[in-house]
């Protein structure tokens, strides 16, 4: 059951952390691109360290205090940083959100 | 995220609250941080510094300069005086009382040193990583620096070396700053500013550390700031060149998390 709720919930935040990027690349002028688990944010998306400030925002704004992107990142490498994909991001929040308890 | 009015432009604000109270009872201390020159924004501290200052009891409050990261980018205004008035119009916006920790990478250091030179009353201590006070000698090194890179940046055959050498987020990071060059006065404003005396009189009875690298040419300055400040601390790491706040991340952060505690308490007692 657990597993089958978990994979419920990194769909949905999936789906969320999508329509983010989205909305950001959108700004830019680059709305069609492609996002999915295996897309990076640096090299696919081509978003810069500031642009996933504006990320760490939202993700706080819809998910509340326990999604703190500035922790996850400030725990990895300059080098994990760039090559950070979609999917991690997916599931470092699904993770976060479970141990608080909401799901 | 925070857009805040400061003179004719708008500043993005990144502000962390501080996790706990202080132990003492006493005030929670603030610490205010100003990234570099082109390249940089408030994120280089938003992934590092922020969230460990943060988790130690500070009050953290990071922007991006003028031209840089989510502020407006003007054509003209890029003096050093108009630099430091975004950073007190920042602080006043906030309602900010408490004298505030400054500290500065690189050209950040060098606002963080006129901003307390300036405005003497508002600063506890001053950070400077890898950055030299805004003296004459100063603006010479800026004006060499600022218009070479303008030059080669522009050059299409230069991105493509840094890309093929330094690699493409480094090519990237590049065209972003030469972007800010070719549309902006920074290159040439940065450098005719307002400058504080060379005996650094300004800065007496504030608490500077001065972080260096030992391959970066700014530690040369160890022996005069230590010569000319009343209150000086220098640290030079080994093996380093000038990116201090990237490559050696974790000891910037505990040298400045102890330096920021030392003077809170001594700001307690006193």
């Amino acid at each position: 059951m657990t597993t089958e709720i978990d994979a419920t919930v990194a769909a949905a935040v999936e789906s969320d952390i999508t329509a983010m990027l989205r909305t950001m690349l959108a700004e830019d002028g680059l709305d069609d691109a492609e996002i999915s688990r295996e897309t990076t944010f640096h090299d696919d998306l081509e978003l810069e360290s500031i642009d996933l400030v504006t990320l760490a925002g939202s993700l706080r704004e819809h998910y509340g205090d326990q999604v703190n992107l500035a922790l996850f990142i400030a725990d990895l490498e300059l080098d994990e940083i760039i090559a950070l994909t979609v999917g991690e991001l997916v599931d470092y929040v699904a993770a976060s959100l479970h141990t608080a308890g909401q799901v | 995220m925070a857009k805040i009015r400061t003179g004719e432009i708008t500043t993005h604000v990144q502000r962390l609250p501080a996790a706990k109270a202080p132990a003492d009872g006493g005030e929670t201390p603030v610490v205010v941080f100003v990234h570099g020159l082109l390249t940089d924004s408030l994120a280089s501290y938003y992934f590092t510094l922020g969230p460990a200052f943060a988790a130690a009891g500070i009050d953290v409050i990071m922007y991006d300069l003028r031209g840089h990261g989510r502020s407006d980018r003007p054509a003209t205004g890029y003096r050093l005086e108009s630099f430091v008035g975004d950073l007190v119009g920042v602080l006043d916006a906030l309602g900010e009382t408490r004298r505030v920790h400054v500290v500065g990478n690189s050209f950040g250091g060098t606002i963080a040193t006129a901003f307390a030179a300036w405005h003497p009353d508002r600063v506890a201590t001053v950070t400077m990583i890898e950055s030299e006070p805004p003296v004459a000698e100063w603006t010479r090194h800026m004006a060499d620096g600022l218009s070479d890179a303008k030059t080669q940046l522009a050059r299409e055959e230069v991105i493509g070396w840094i890309s093929a050498n330094h690699g493409a987020h480094t090519a990237r990071l590049s065209r972003g700053a030469s972007r800010i060059l070719a549309t902006t006065t920074l290159a040439e404003e940065v450098p005719a500013g307002r400058v504080i005396d060379d005996g650094l009189d300004a800065l007496d009875g504030c608490p500077v550390l001065a972080i260096f690298g030992d391959e970066s040419g700014l530690s040369a300055q160890v022996p005069e700031l230590e010569a000319k400040l009343m209150s000086c601390r220098t640290v030079v790491l080994t093996e380093q060149g000038h990116s201090v706040l990237v490559e050696r991340t974790e000891e910037t952060q505990d040298l400045i998390l102890r330096w920021v505690r030392e003077h809170t308490l001594a700001e307690a007692v006193r």
